[in-house]
C-alpha cells in the first residue's frame, strides 16, 4: 500500500493542532513581545474543562466545547491580570516574563495533575462514533476532518478581525510600538488583554481538539506548547498567518522525517527545525514583522 | 537519622548542579534551560561504565565529565550564536534532543527501562555503601566543585563573563570574542554537572531517562533564582531550600503522589512570586 497518501493526511492534521496554539502564541507575542510560555497550559485547561464537562456532569458536546473554551480565555485572562500586566507596567526584562510565564504554566500543570491525577484519559464521550473519510489510500477521521477545519476558519476568522476592524488596527498598532499607541490615546492594556482573552480561547480549543483526537494527560500543554512556539517561530514571530503556516511545515517535517527513522523521534526532529531556522533563518518563513 | 543523610545527599547534589548552573546563568546571564541534559549525560556515562566494564566510579567520574563536556562543546557551538529568550528557546529544544536520545537510543540506554544495578563507588576495596560514607563523598565534591565555582569567578575570566552579562555589545567592541567566552564556560558548567550526575547515578543505583527531561531542568533554575543570581551562596541556599521544602509537606500527611505534584506547584509558583515580588533572590546580586 502507498503510504504518502496517509503521510500527507497525518502531517496535516498535526499541522492543524499545532496551528490553532502558535495563531494564539503568535497574536500574544505581536501585542507583548514576549515568549509566554504559559500559553500552552491552557491547551490542558481547555482539555480537561471539557472531560469535567463531558464525563462527570453529563453535558452535551457543544457545551463542553464552549466551557473548556471559556476557561481557558478566564485563566489566559488570569495571567494576564495577575502576572503580566504588574510586570510590563514594571518595565521587566522578557525574561522575567519568561521565566514568570514558566511558572505560572508548572504551577498549573501540577494544579490539573493533582485535580485529575496524571492519569492518559480520553474525550470519546464527547465525540461519540466517528466516521473514516477515505483519500486514496490514506484515511482521516472526521473528527480530524473537523479540526482541520476549524484551523482555517480560525485562521480566516483572525485575519479578518485584525485587517478590517478598528480593534484589529488598536493591535497592530500595539504590535508595532505599544508607546506610541498608548500617546495616540489607545488603551493598550484593554488591547493586550482582551488579546489574551482570544489568544487563550484558541489555546483551549486547540486542547479540546488534541483531546478528541488522541487523549488529555496533565502533560500535553507542554508537549503541545513546545510544537506551537516552534511553528510560531518557524512560521515569522509575532504573525497570526506565519503561525499558520510554519505549523503546516513543521506538521509535514515531523511525520515525513519519521517516514525512514522510528516515531519517537518526533520531537528531536521538531527541535532540529526549530534550531536550524534560528540559525540559517531566525526571521521565519514570512521573514517581515506583521500580524 | 538515616533520613536526614539522603536529604543531605539530596542537598549535595542539588547545589552542584545549582553551582555550575550559576556560573552560566547568574554569572553570564545566558538562561539555559538545558542543564538537566548534562546531569543526565554524566549519569547515563557513569552508569553504563559502573555496569558494563571494570573500571572504578572514579575513572567513570572522569569520563563522565569528559562525555558531558563534549556534547556541551557541539552544542554550545550552535547555542553560543543566540542571546536572551532565543538562547532560553534554543537551550529548551536541545534538552529535547538530548532526552529523546536517552529514551530511544535504546540499544545503549534500554530506554524507558533505565539502568538498575549500578554499584557505589569504591575507594582502594573501601565501598561507600553506607550512606553516611556516601554523604562525606557527595560532601567532597560539592566542595571541590564550589572552590572551583569560586576559582572562576574571581579570576579575570570570571569578570569578563560578568562583563558579557552586562553589555555583550559594548564587550565585543572592545575586541572580545564573546562567543568564544559563552562556549568555554557552558563546557565548564556542563562538565560540572555531570559530578552531580555521577553522584546522583551511583547513589540512587538506578536511573532512567525522565529525571533528566525540561521539568528538572526548570527546577534547578527554579533553585538558583530563589536563592539570588550572581552569587555561588545564592545557590547552596536555593537548593537547601527547595529541596527541603517539599518533604516538610510529606509531614503534613499528603501521600507521595500528590506531593510530587505539591513540589512541582511549590516551585512554579515560587518562580511567579519571585519575579513578581523579588526578582532578585534571597541573596541575589543580579536581576534578570
Amino acid at each position: 500500500m502507498d503510504i504518502v497518501p496517509q503521510l500527507i493526511v497525518n502531517s496535516l492534521i498535526a499541522g492543524s493542532l499545532y496551528a490553532l496554539v502558535a495563531m494564539g502564541f503568535n497574536l500574544v507575542f505581536g501585542a507583548t513581545r514576549f515568549f509566554n510560555l504559559a500559553h500552552g497550559v491552557l491547551a490542558a485547561v481547555g482539555g480537561y474543562t471539557a472531560f469535567y464537562l463531558g464525563s462527570t456532569l453529563g453535558a452535551p458536546v457543544w457545551v463542553a466545547v464552549i466551557g473548556a473554551v471559556a476557561a481557558a480565555a478566564l485563566v489566559g485572562y488570569g495571567f494576564e491580570r495577575l502576572i503580566f500586566r504588574p510586570l510590563r507596567a514594571r518595565r521587566a526584562s522578557n525574561l522575567v516574563l519568561l521565566v514568570a510565564s514558566l511558572g505560572a504554566f508548572t504551577a498549573v500543570e501540577a494544579l490539573i495533575a493533582m485535580l485529575f491525577t496524571s492519569q492518559f484519559r480520553t474525550l470519546a464521550m464527547l465525540t461519540g462514533a466517528t466516521h473514516i473519510i477515505h483519500f486514496g489510500s490514506g484515511v482521516m477521521t472526521s473528527v480530524q476532518a473537523i479540526i482541520l477545519g476549524s484551523s482555517v476558519v480560525v485562521l480566516i476568522a483572525l485575519r479578518l478581525v485584525l485587517t478590517k476592524t478598528s480593534f484589529g488596527r488598536a493591535v497592530r498598532a500595539v504590535s508595532d510600538d505599544e508607546e506610541v499607541a498608548k500617546i495616540v490615546g489607545i488603551d493598550t492594556n484593554s488591547i493586550i488583554g482582551a488579546v489574551f482573552i482570544i489568544g487563550s480561547a484558541v489555546a483551549g480549543l486547540a486542547g479540546v481538539f488534541a483531546g478528541m483526537d488522541t487523549g488529555i494527560e496533565p502533560r500535553m500543554g507542554f508537549l503541545i506548547l513546545l510544537k506551537g512556539v516552534i511553528a510560531a517561530i518557524i512560521g515569522g514571530i509575532g504573525s497570526v498567518y506565519g503561525g499558520f503556516l510554519g505549523a503546516f511545515l513543521l506538521g509535514f517535517a515531523e511525520n515525513f522525517g519519521i517516514w525512514q527513522i522510528s516515531g519517537e523521534w518526533k520531537d528531536a526532529i521538531a527541535f532540529t527545525v526549530l534550531i536550524l531556522f534560528l540559525l540559517f533563518r531566525p526571521q521565519g518563513i514570512l521573514g517581515k514583522k506583521r500580524i | 537519622m538515616e533520613y536526614i543523610i539522603h536529604l543531605a545527599i539530596l542537598v549535595s547534589i542539588y547545589a552542584i548542579l545549582a553551582i555550575s548552573l550559576q556560573l552560566l546563568v547568574g554569572y553570564t546571564g545566558l538562561l539555559s534551560v538545558t542543564h538537566a541534559a548534562f546531569y543526565g549525560i554524566g549519569a547515563y556515562v557513569v552508569a553504563l561504565l559502573l555496569t558494563n566494564t571494570g573500571i572504578g566510579f572514579f575513572g567513570a567520574l572522569a569520563l563522565g565529565i569528559l562525555g558531558s563536556a563534549l556534547a556541551a562543546l557541539l552544542i554550545g557551538l550552535v547555542l553560543s550564536k543566540f542571546r536572551d529568550d532565543y538562547y532560553a528557546l534554543g537551550s529548551l529544544g536541545f534538552n529535547v534532543i538530548v532526552f529523546s536520545v536517552l529514551l530511544n537510543w535504546q540499544g545503549l540506554t534500554r530506554g524507558p527501562l533505565g539502568i538498575p544495578g549500578i554499584s557505589r563507588p569504591e575507594l582502594f576495596g573501601f565501598v561507600f555503601s553506607d550512606n553516611a560514607f556516601f554523604l562525606l563523598l557527595a560532601l567532597l565534591l560539592l566542595a571541590i566543585v564550589y572552590a572551583f565555582g569560586r576559582l572562576i569567578t574571581q579570576s579575570s575570566f570570571g569578570r569578563t563573563l560578568e562583563a558579557i552579562r552586562e553589555d555583550e555589545e559594548a564587550l565585543s567592541v572592545f575586541g572580545y570574542r564573546t562567543s568564544g567566552f559563552k562556549l568555554l564556560i557552558f563546557v565548564l558548567s556542563a562538565g560540572m554537572a555531570a559530578v552531580a550526575g555521577a553522584l546522583f547515578a551511583s547513589y540512587i543505583t538506578f536511573i532512567d531517562p525522565s529525571s533528566f527531561n525540561i521539568p528538572e531542568s526548570i527546577f534547578m533554575l527554579s533553585i538558583i533564582i530563589l536563592g539570588g543570581l550572581g552569587t555561588l551562596r545564592g545557590a547552596v541556599l536555593g537548593a537547601l531550600v527547595l529541596v527541603l521544602l517539599p518533604e516538610a509537606l510529606r509531614f503534613v500527611g499528603f501521600s507521595t503522589d500528590i506531593a510530587a505534584q505539591m513540589r512541582q506547584l511549590i516551585y512554579g509558583l515560587l518562580l511567579v512570586l519571585l519575579m513578581l515580588y523579588r526578582p532578585q533572590g534571597l541573596v541575589g546580586k543580579f536581576k534578570l
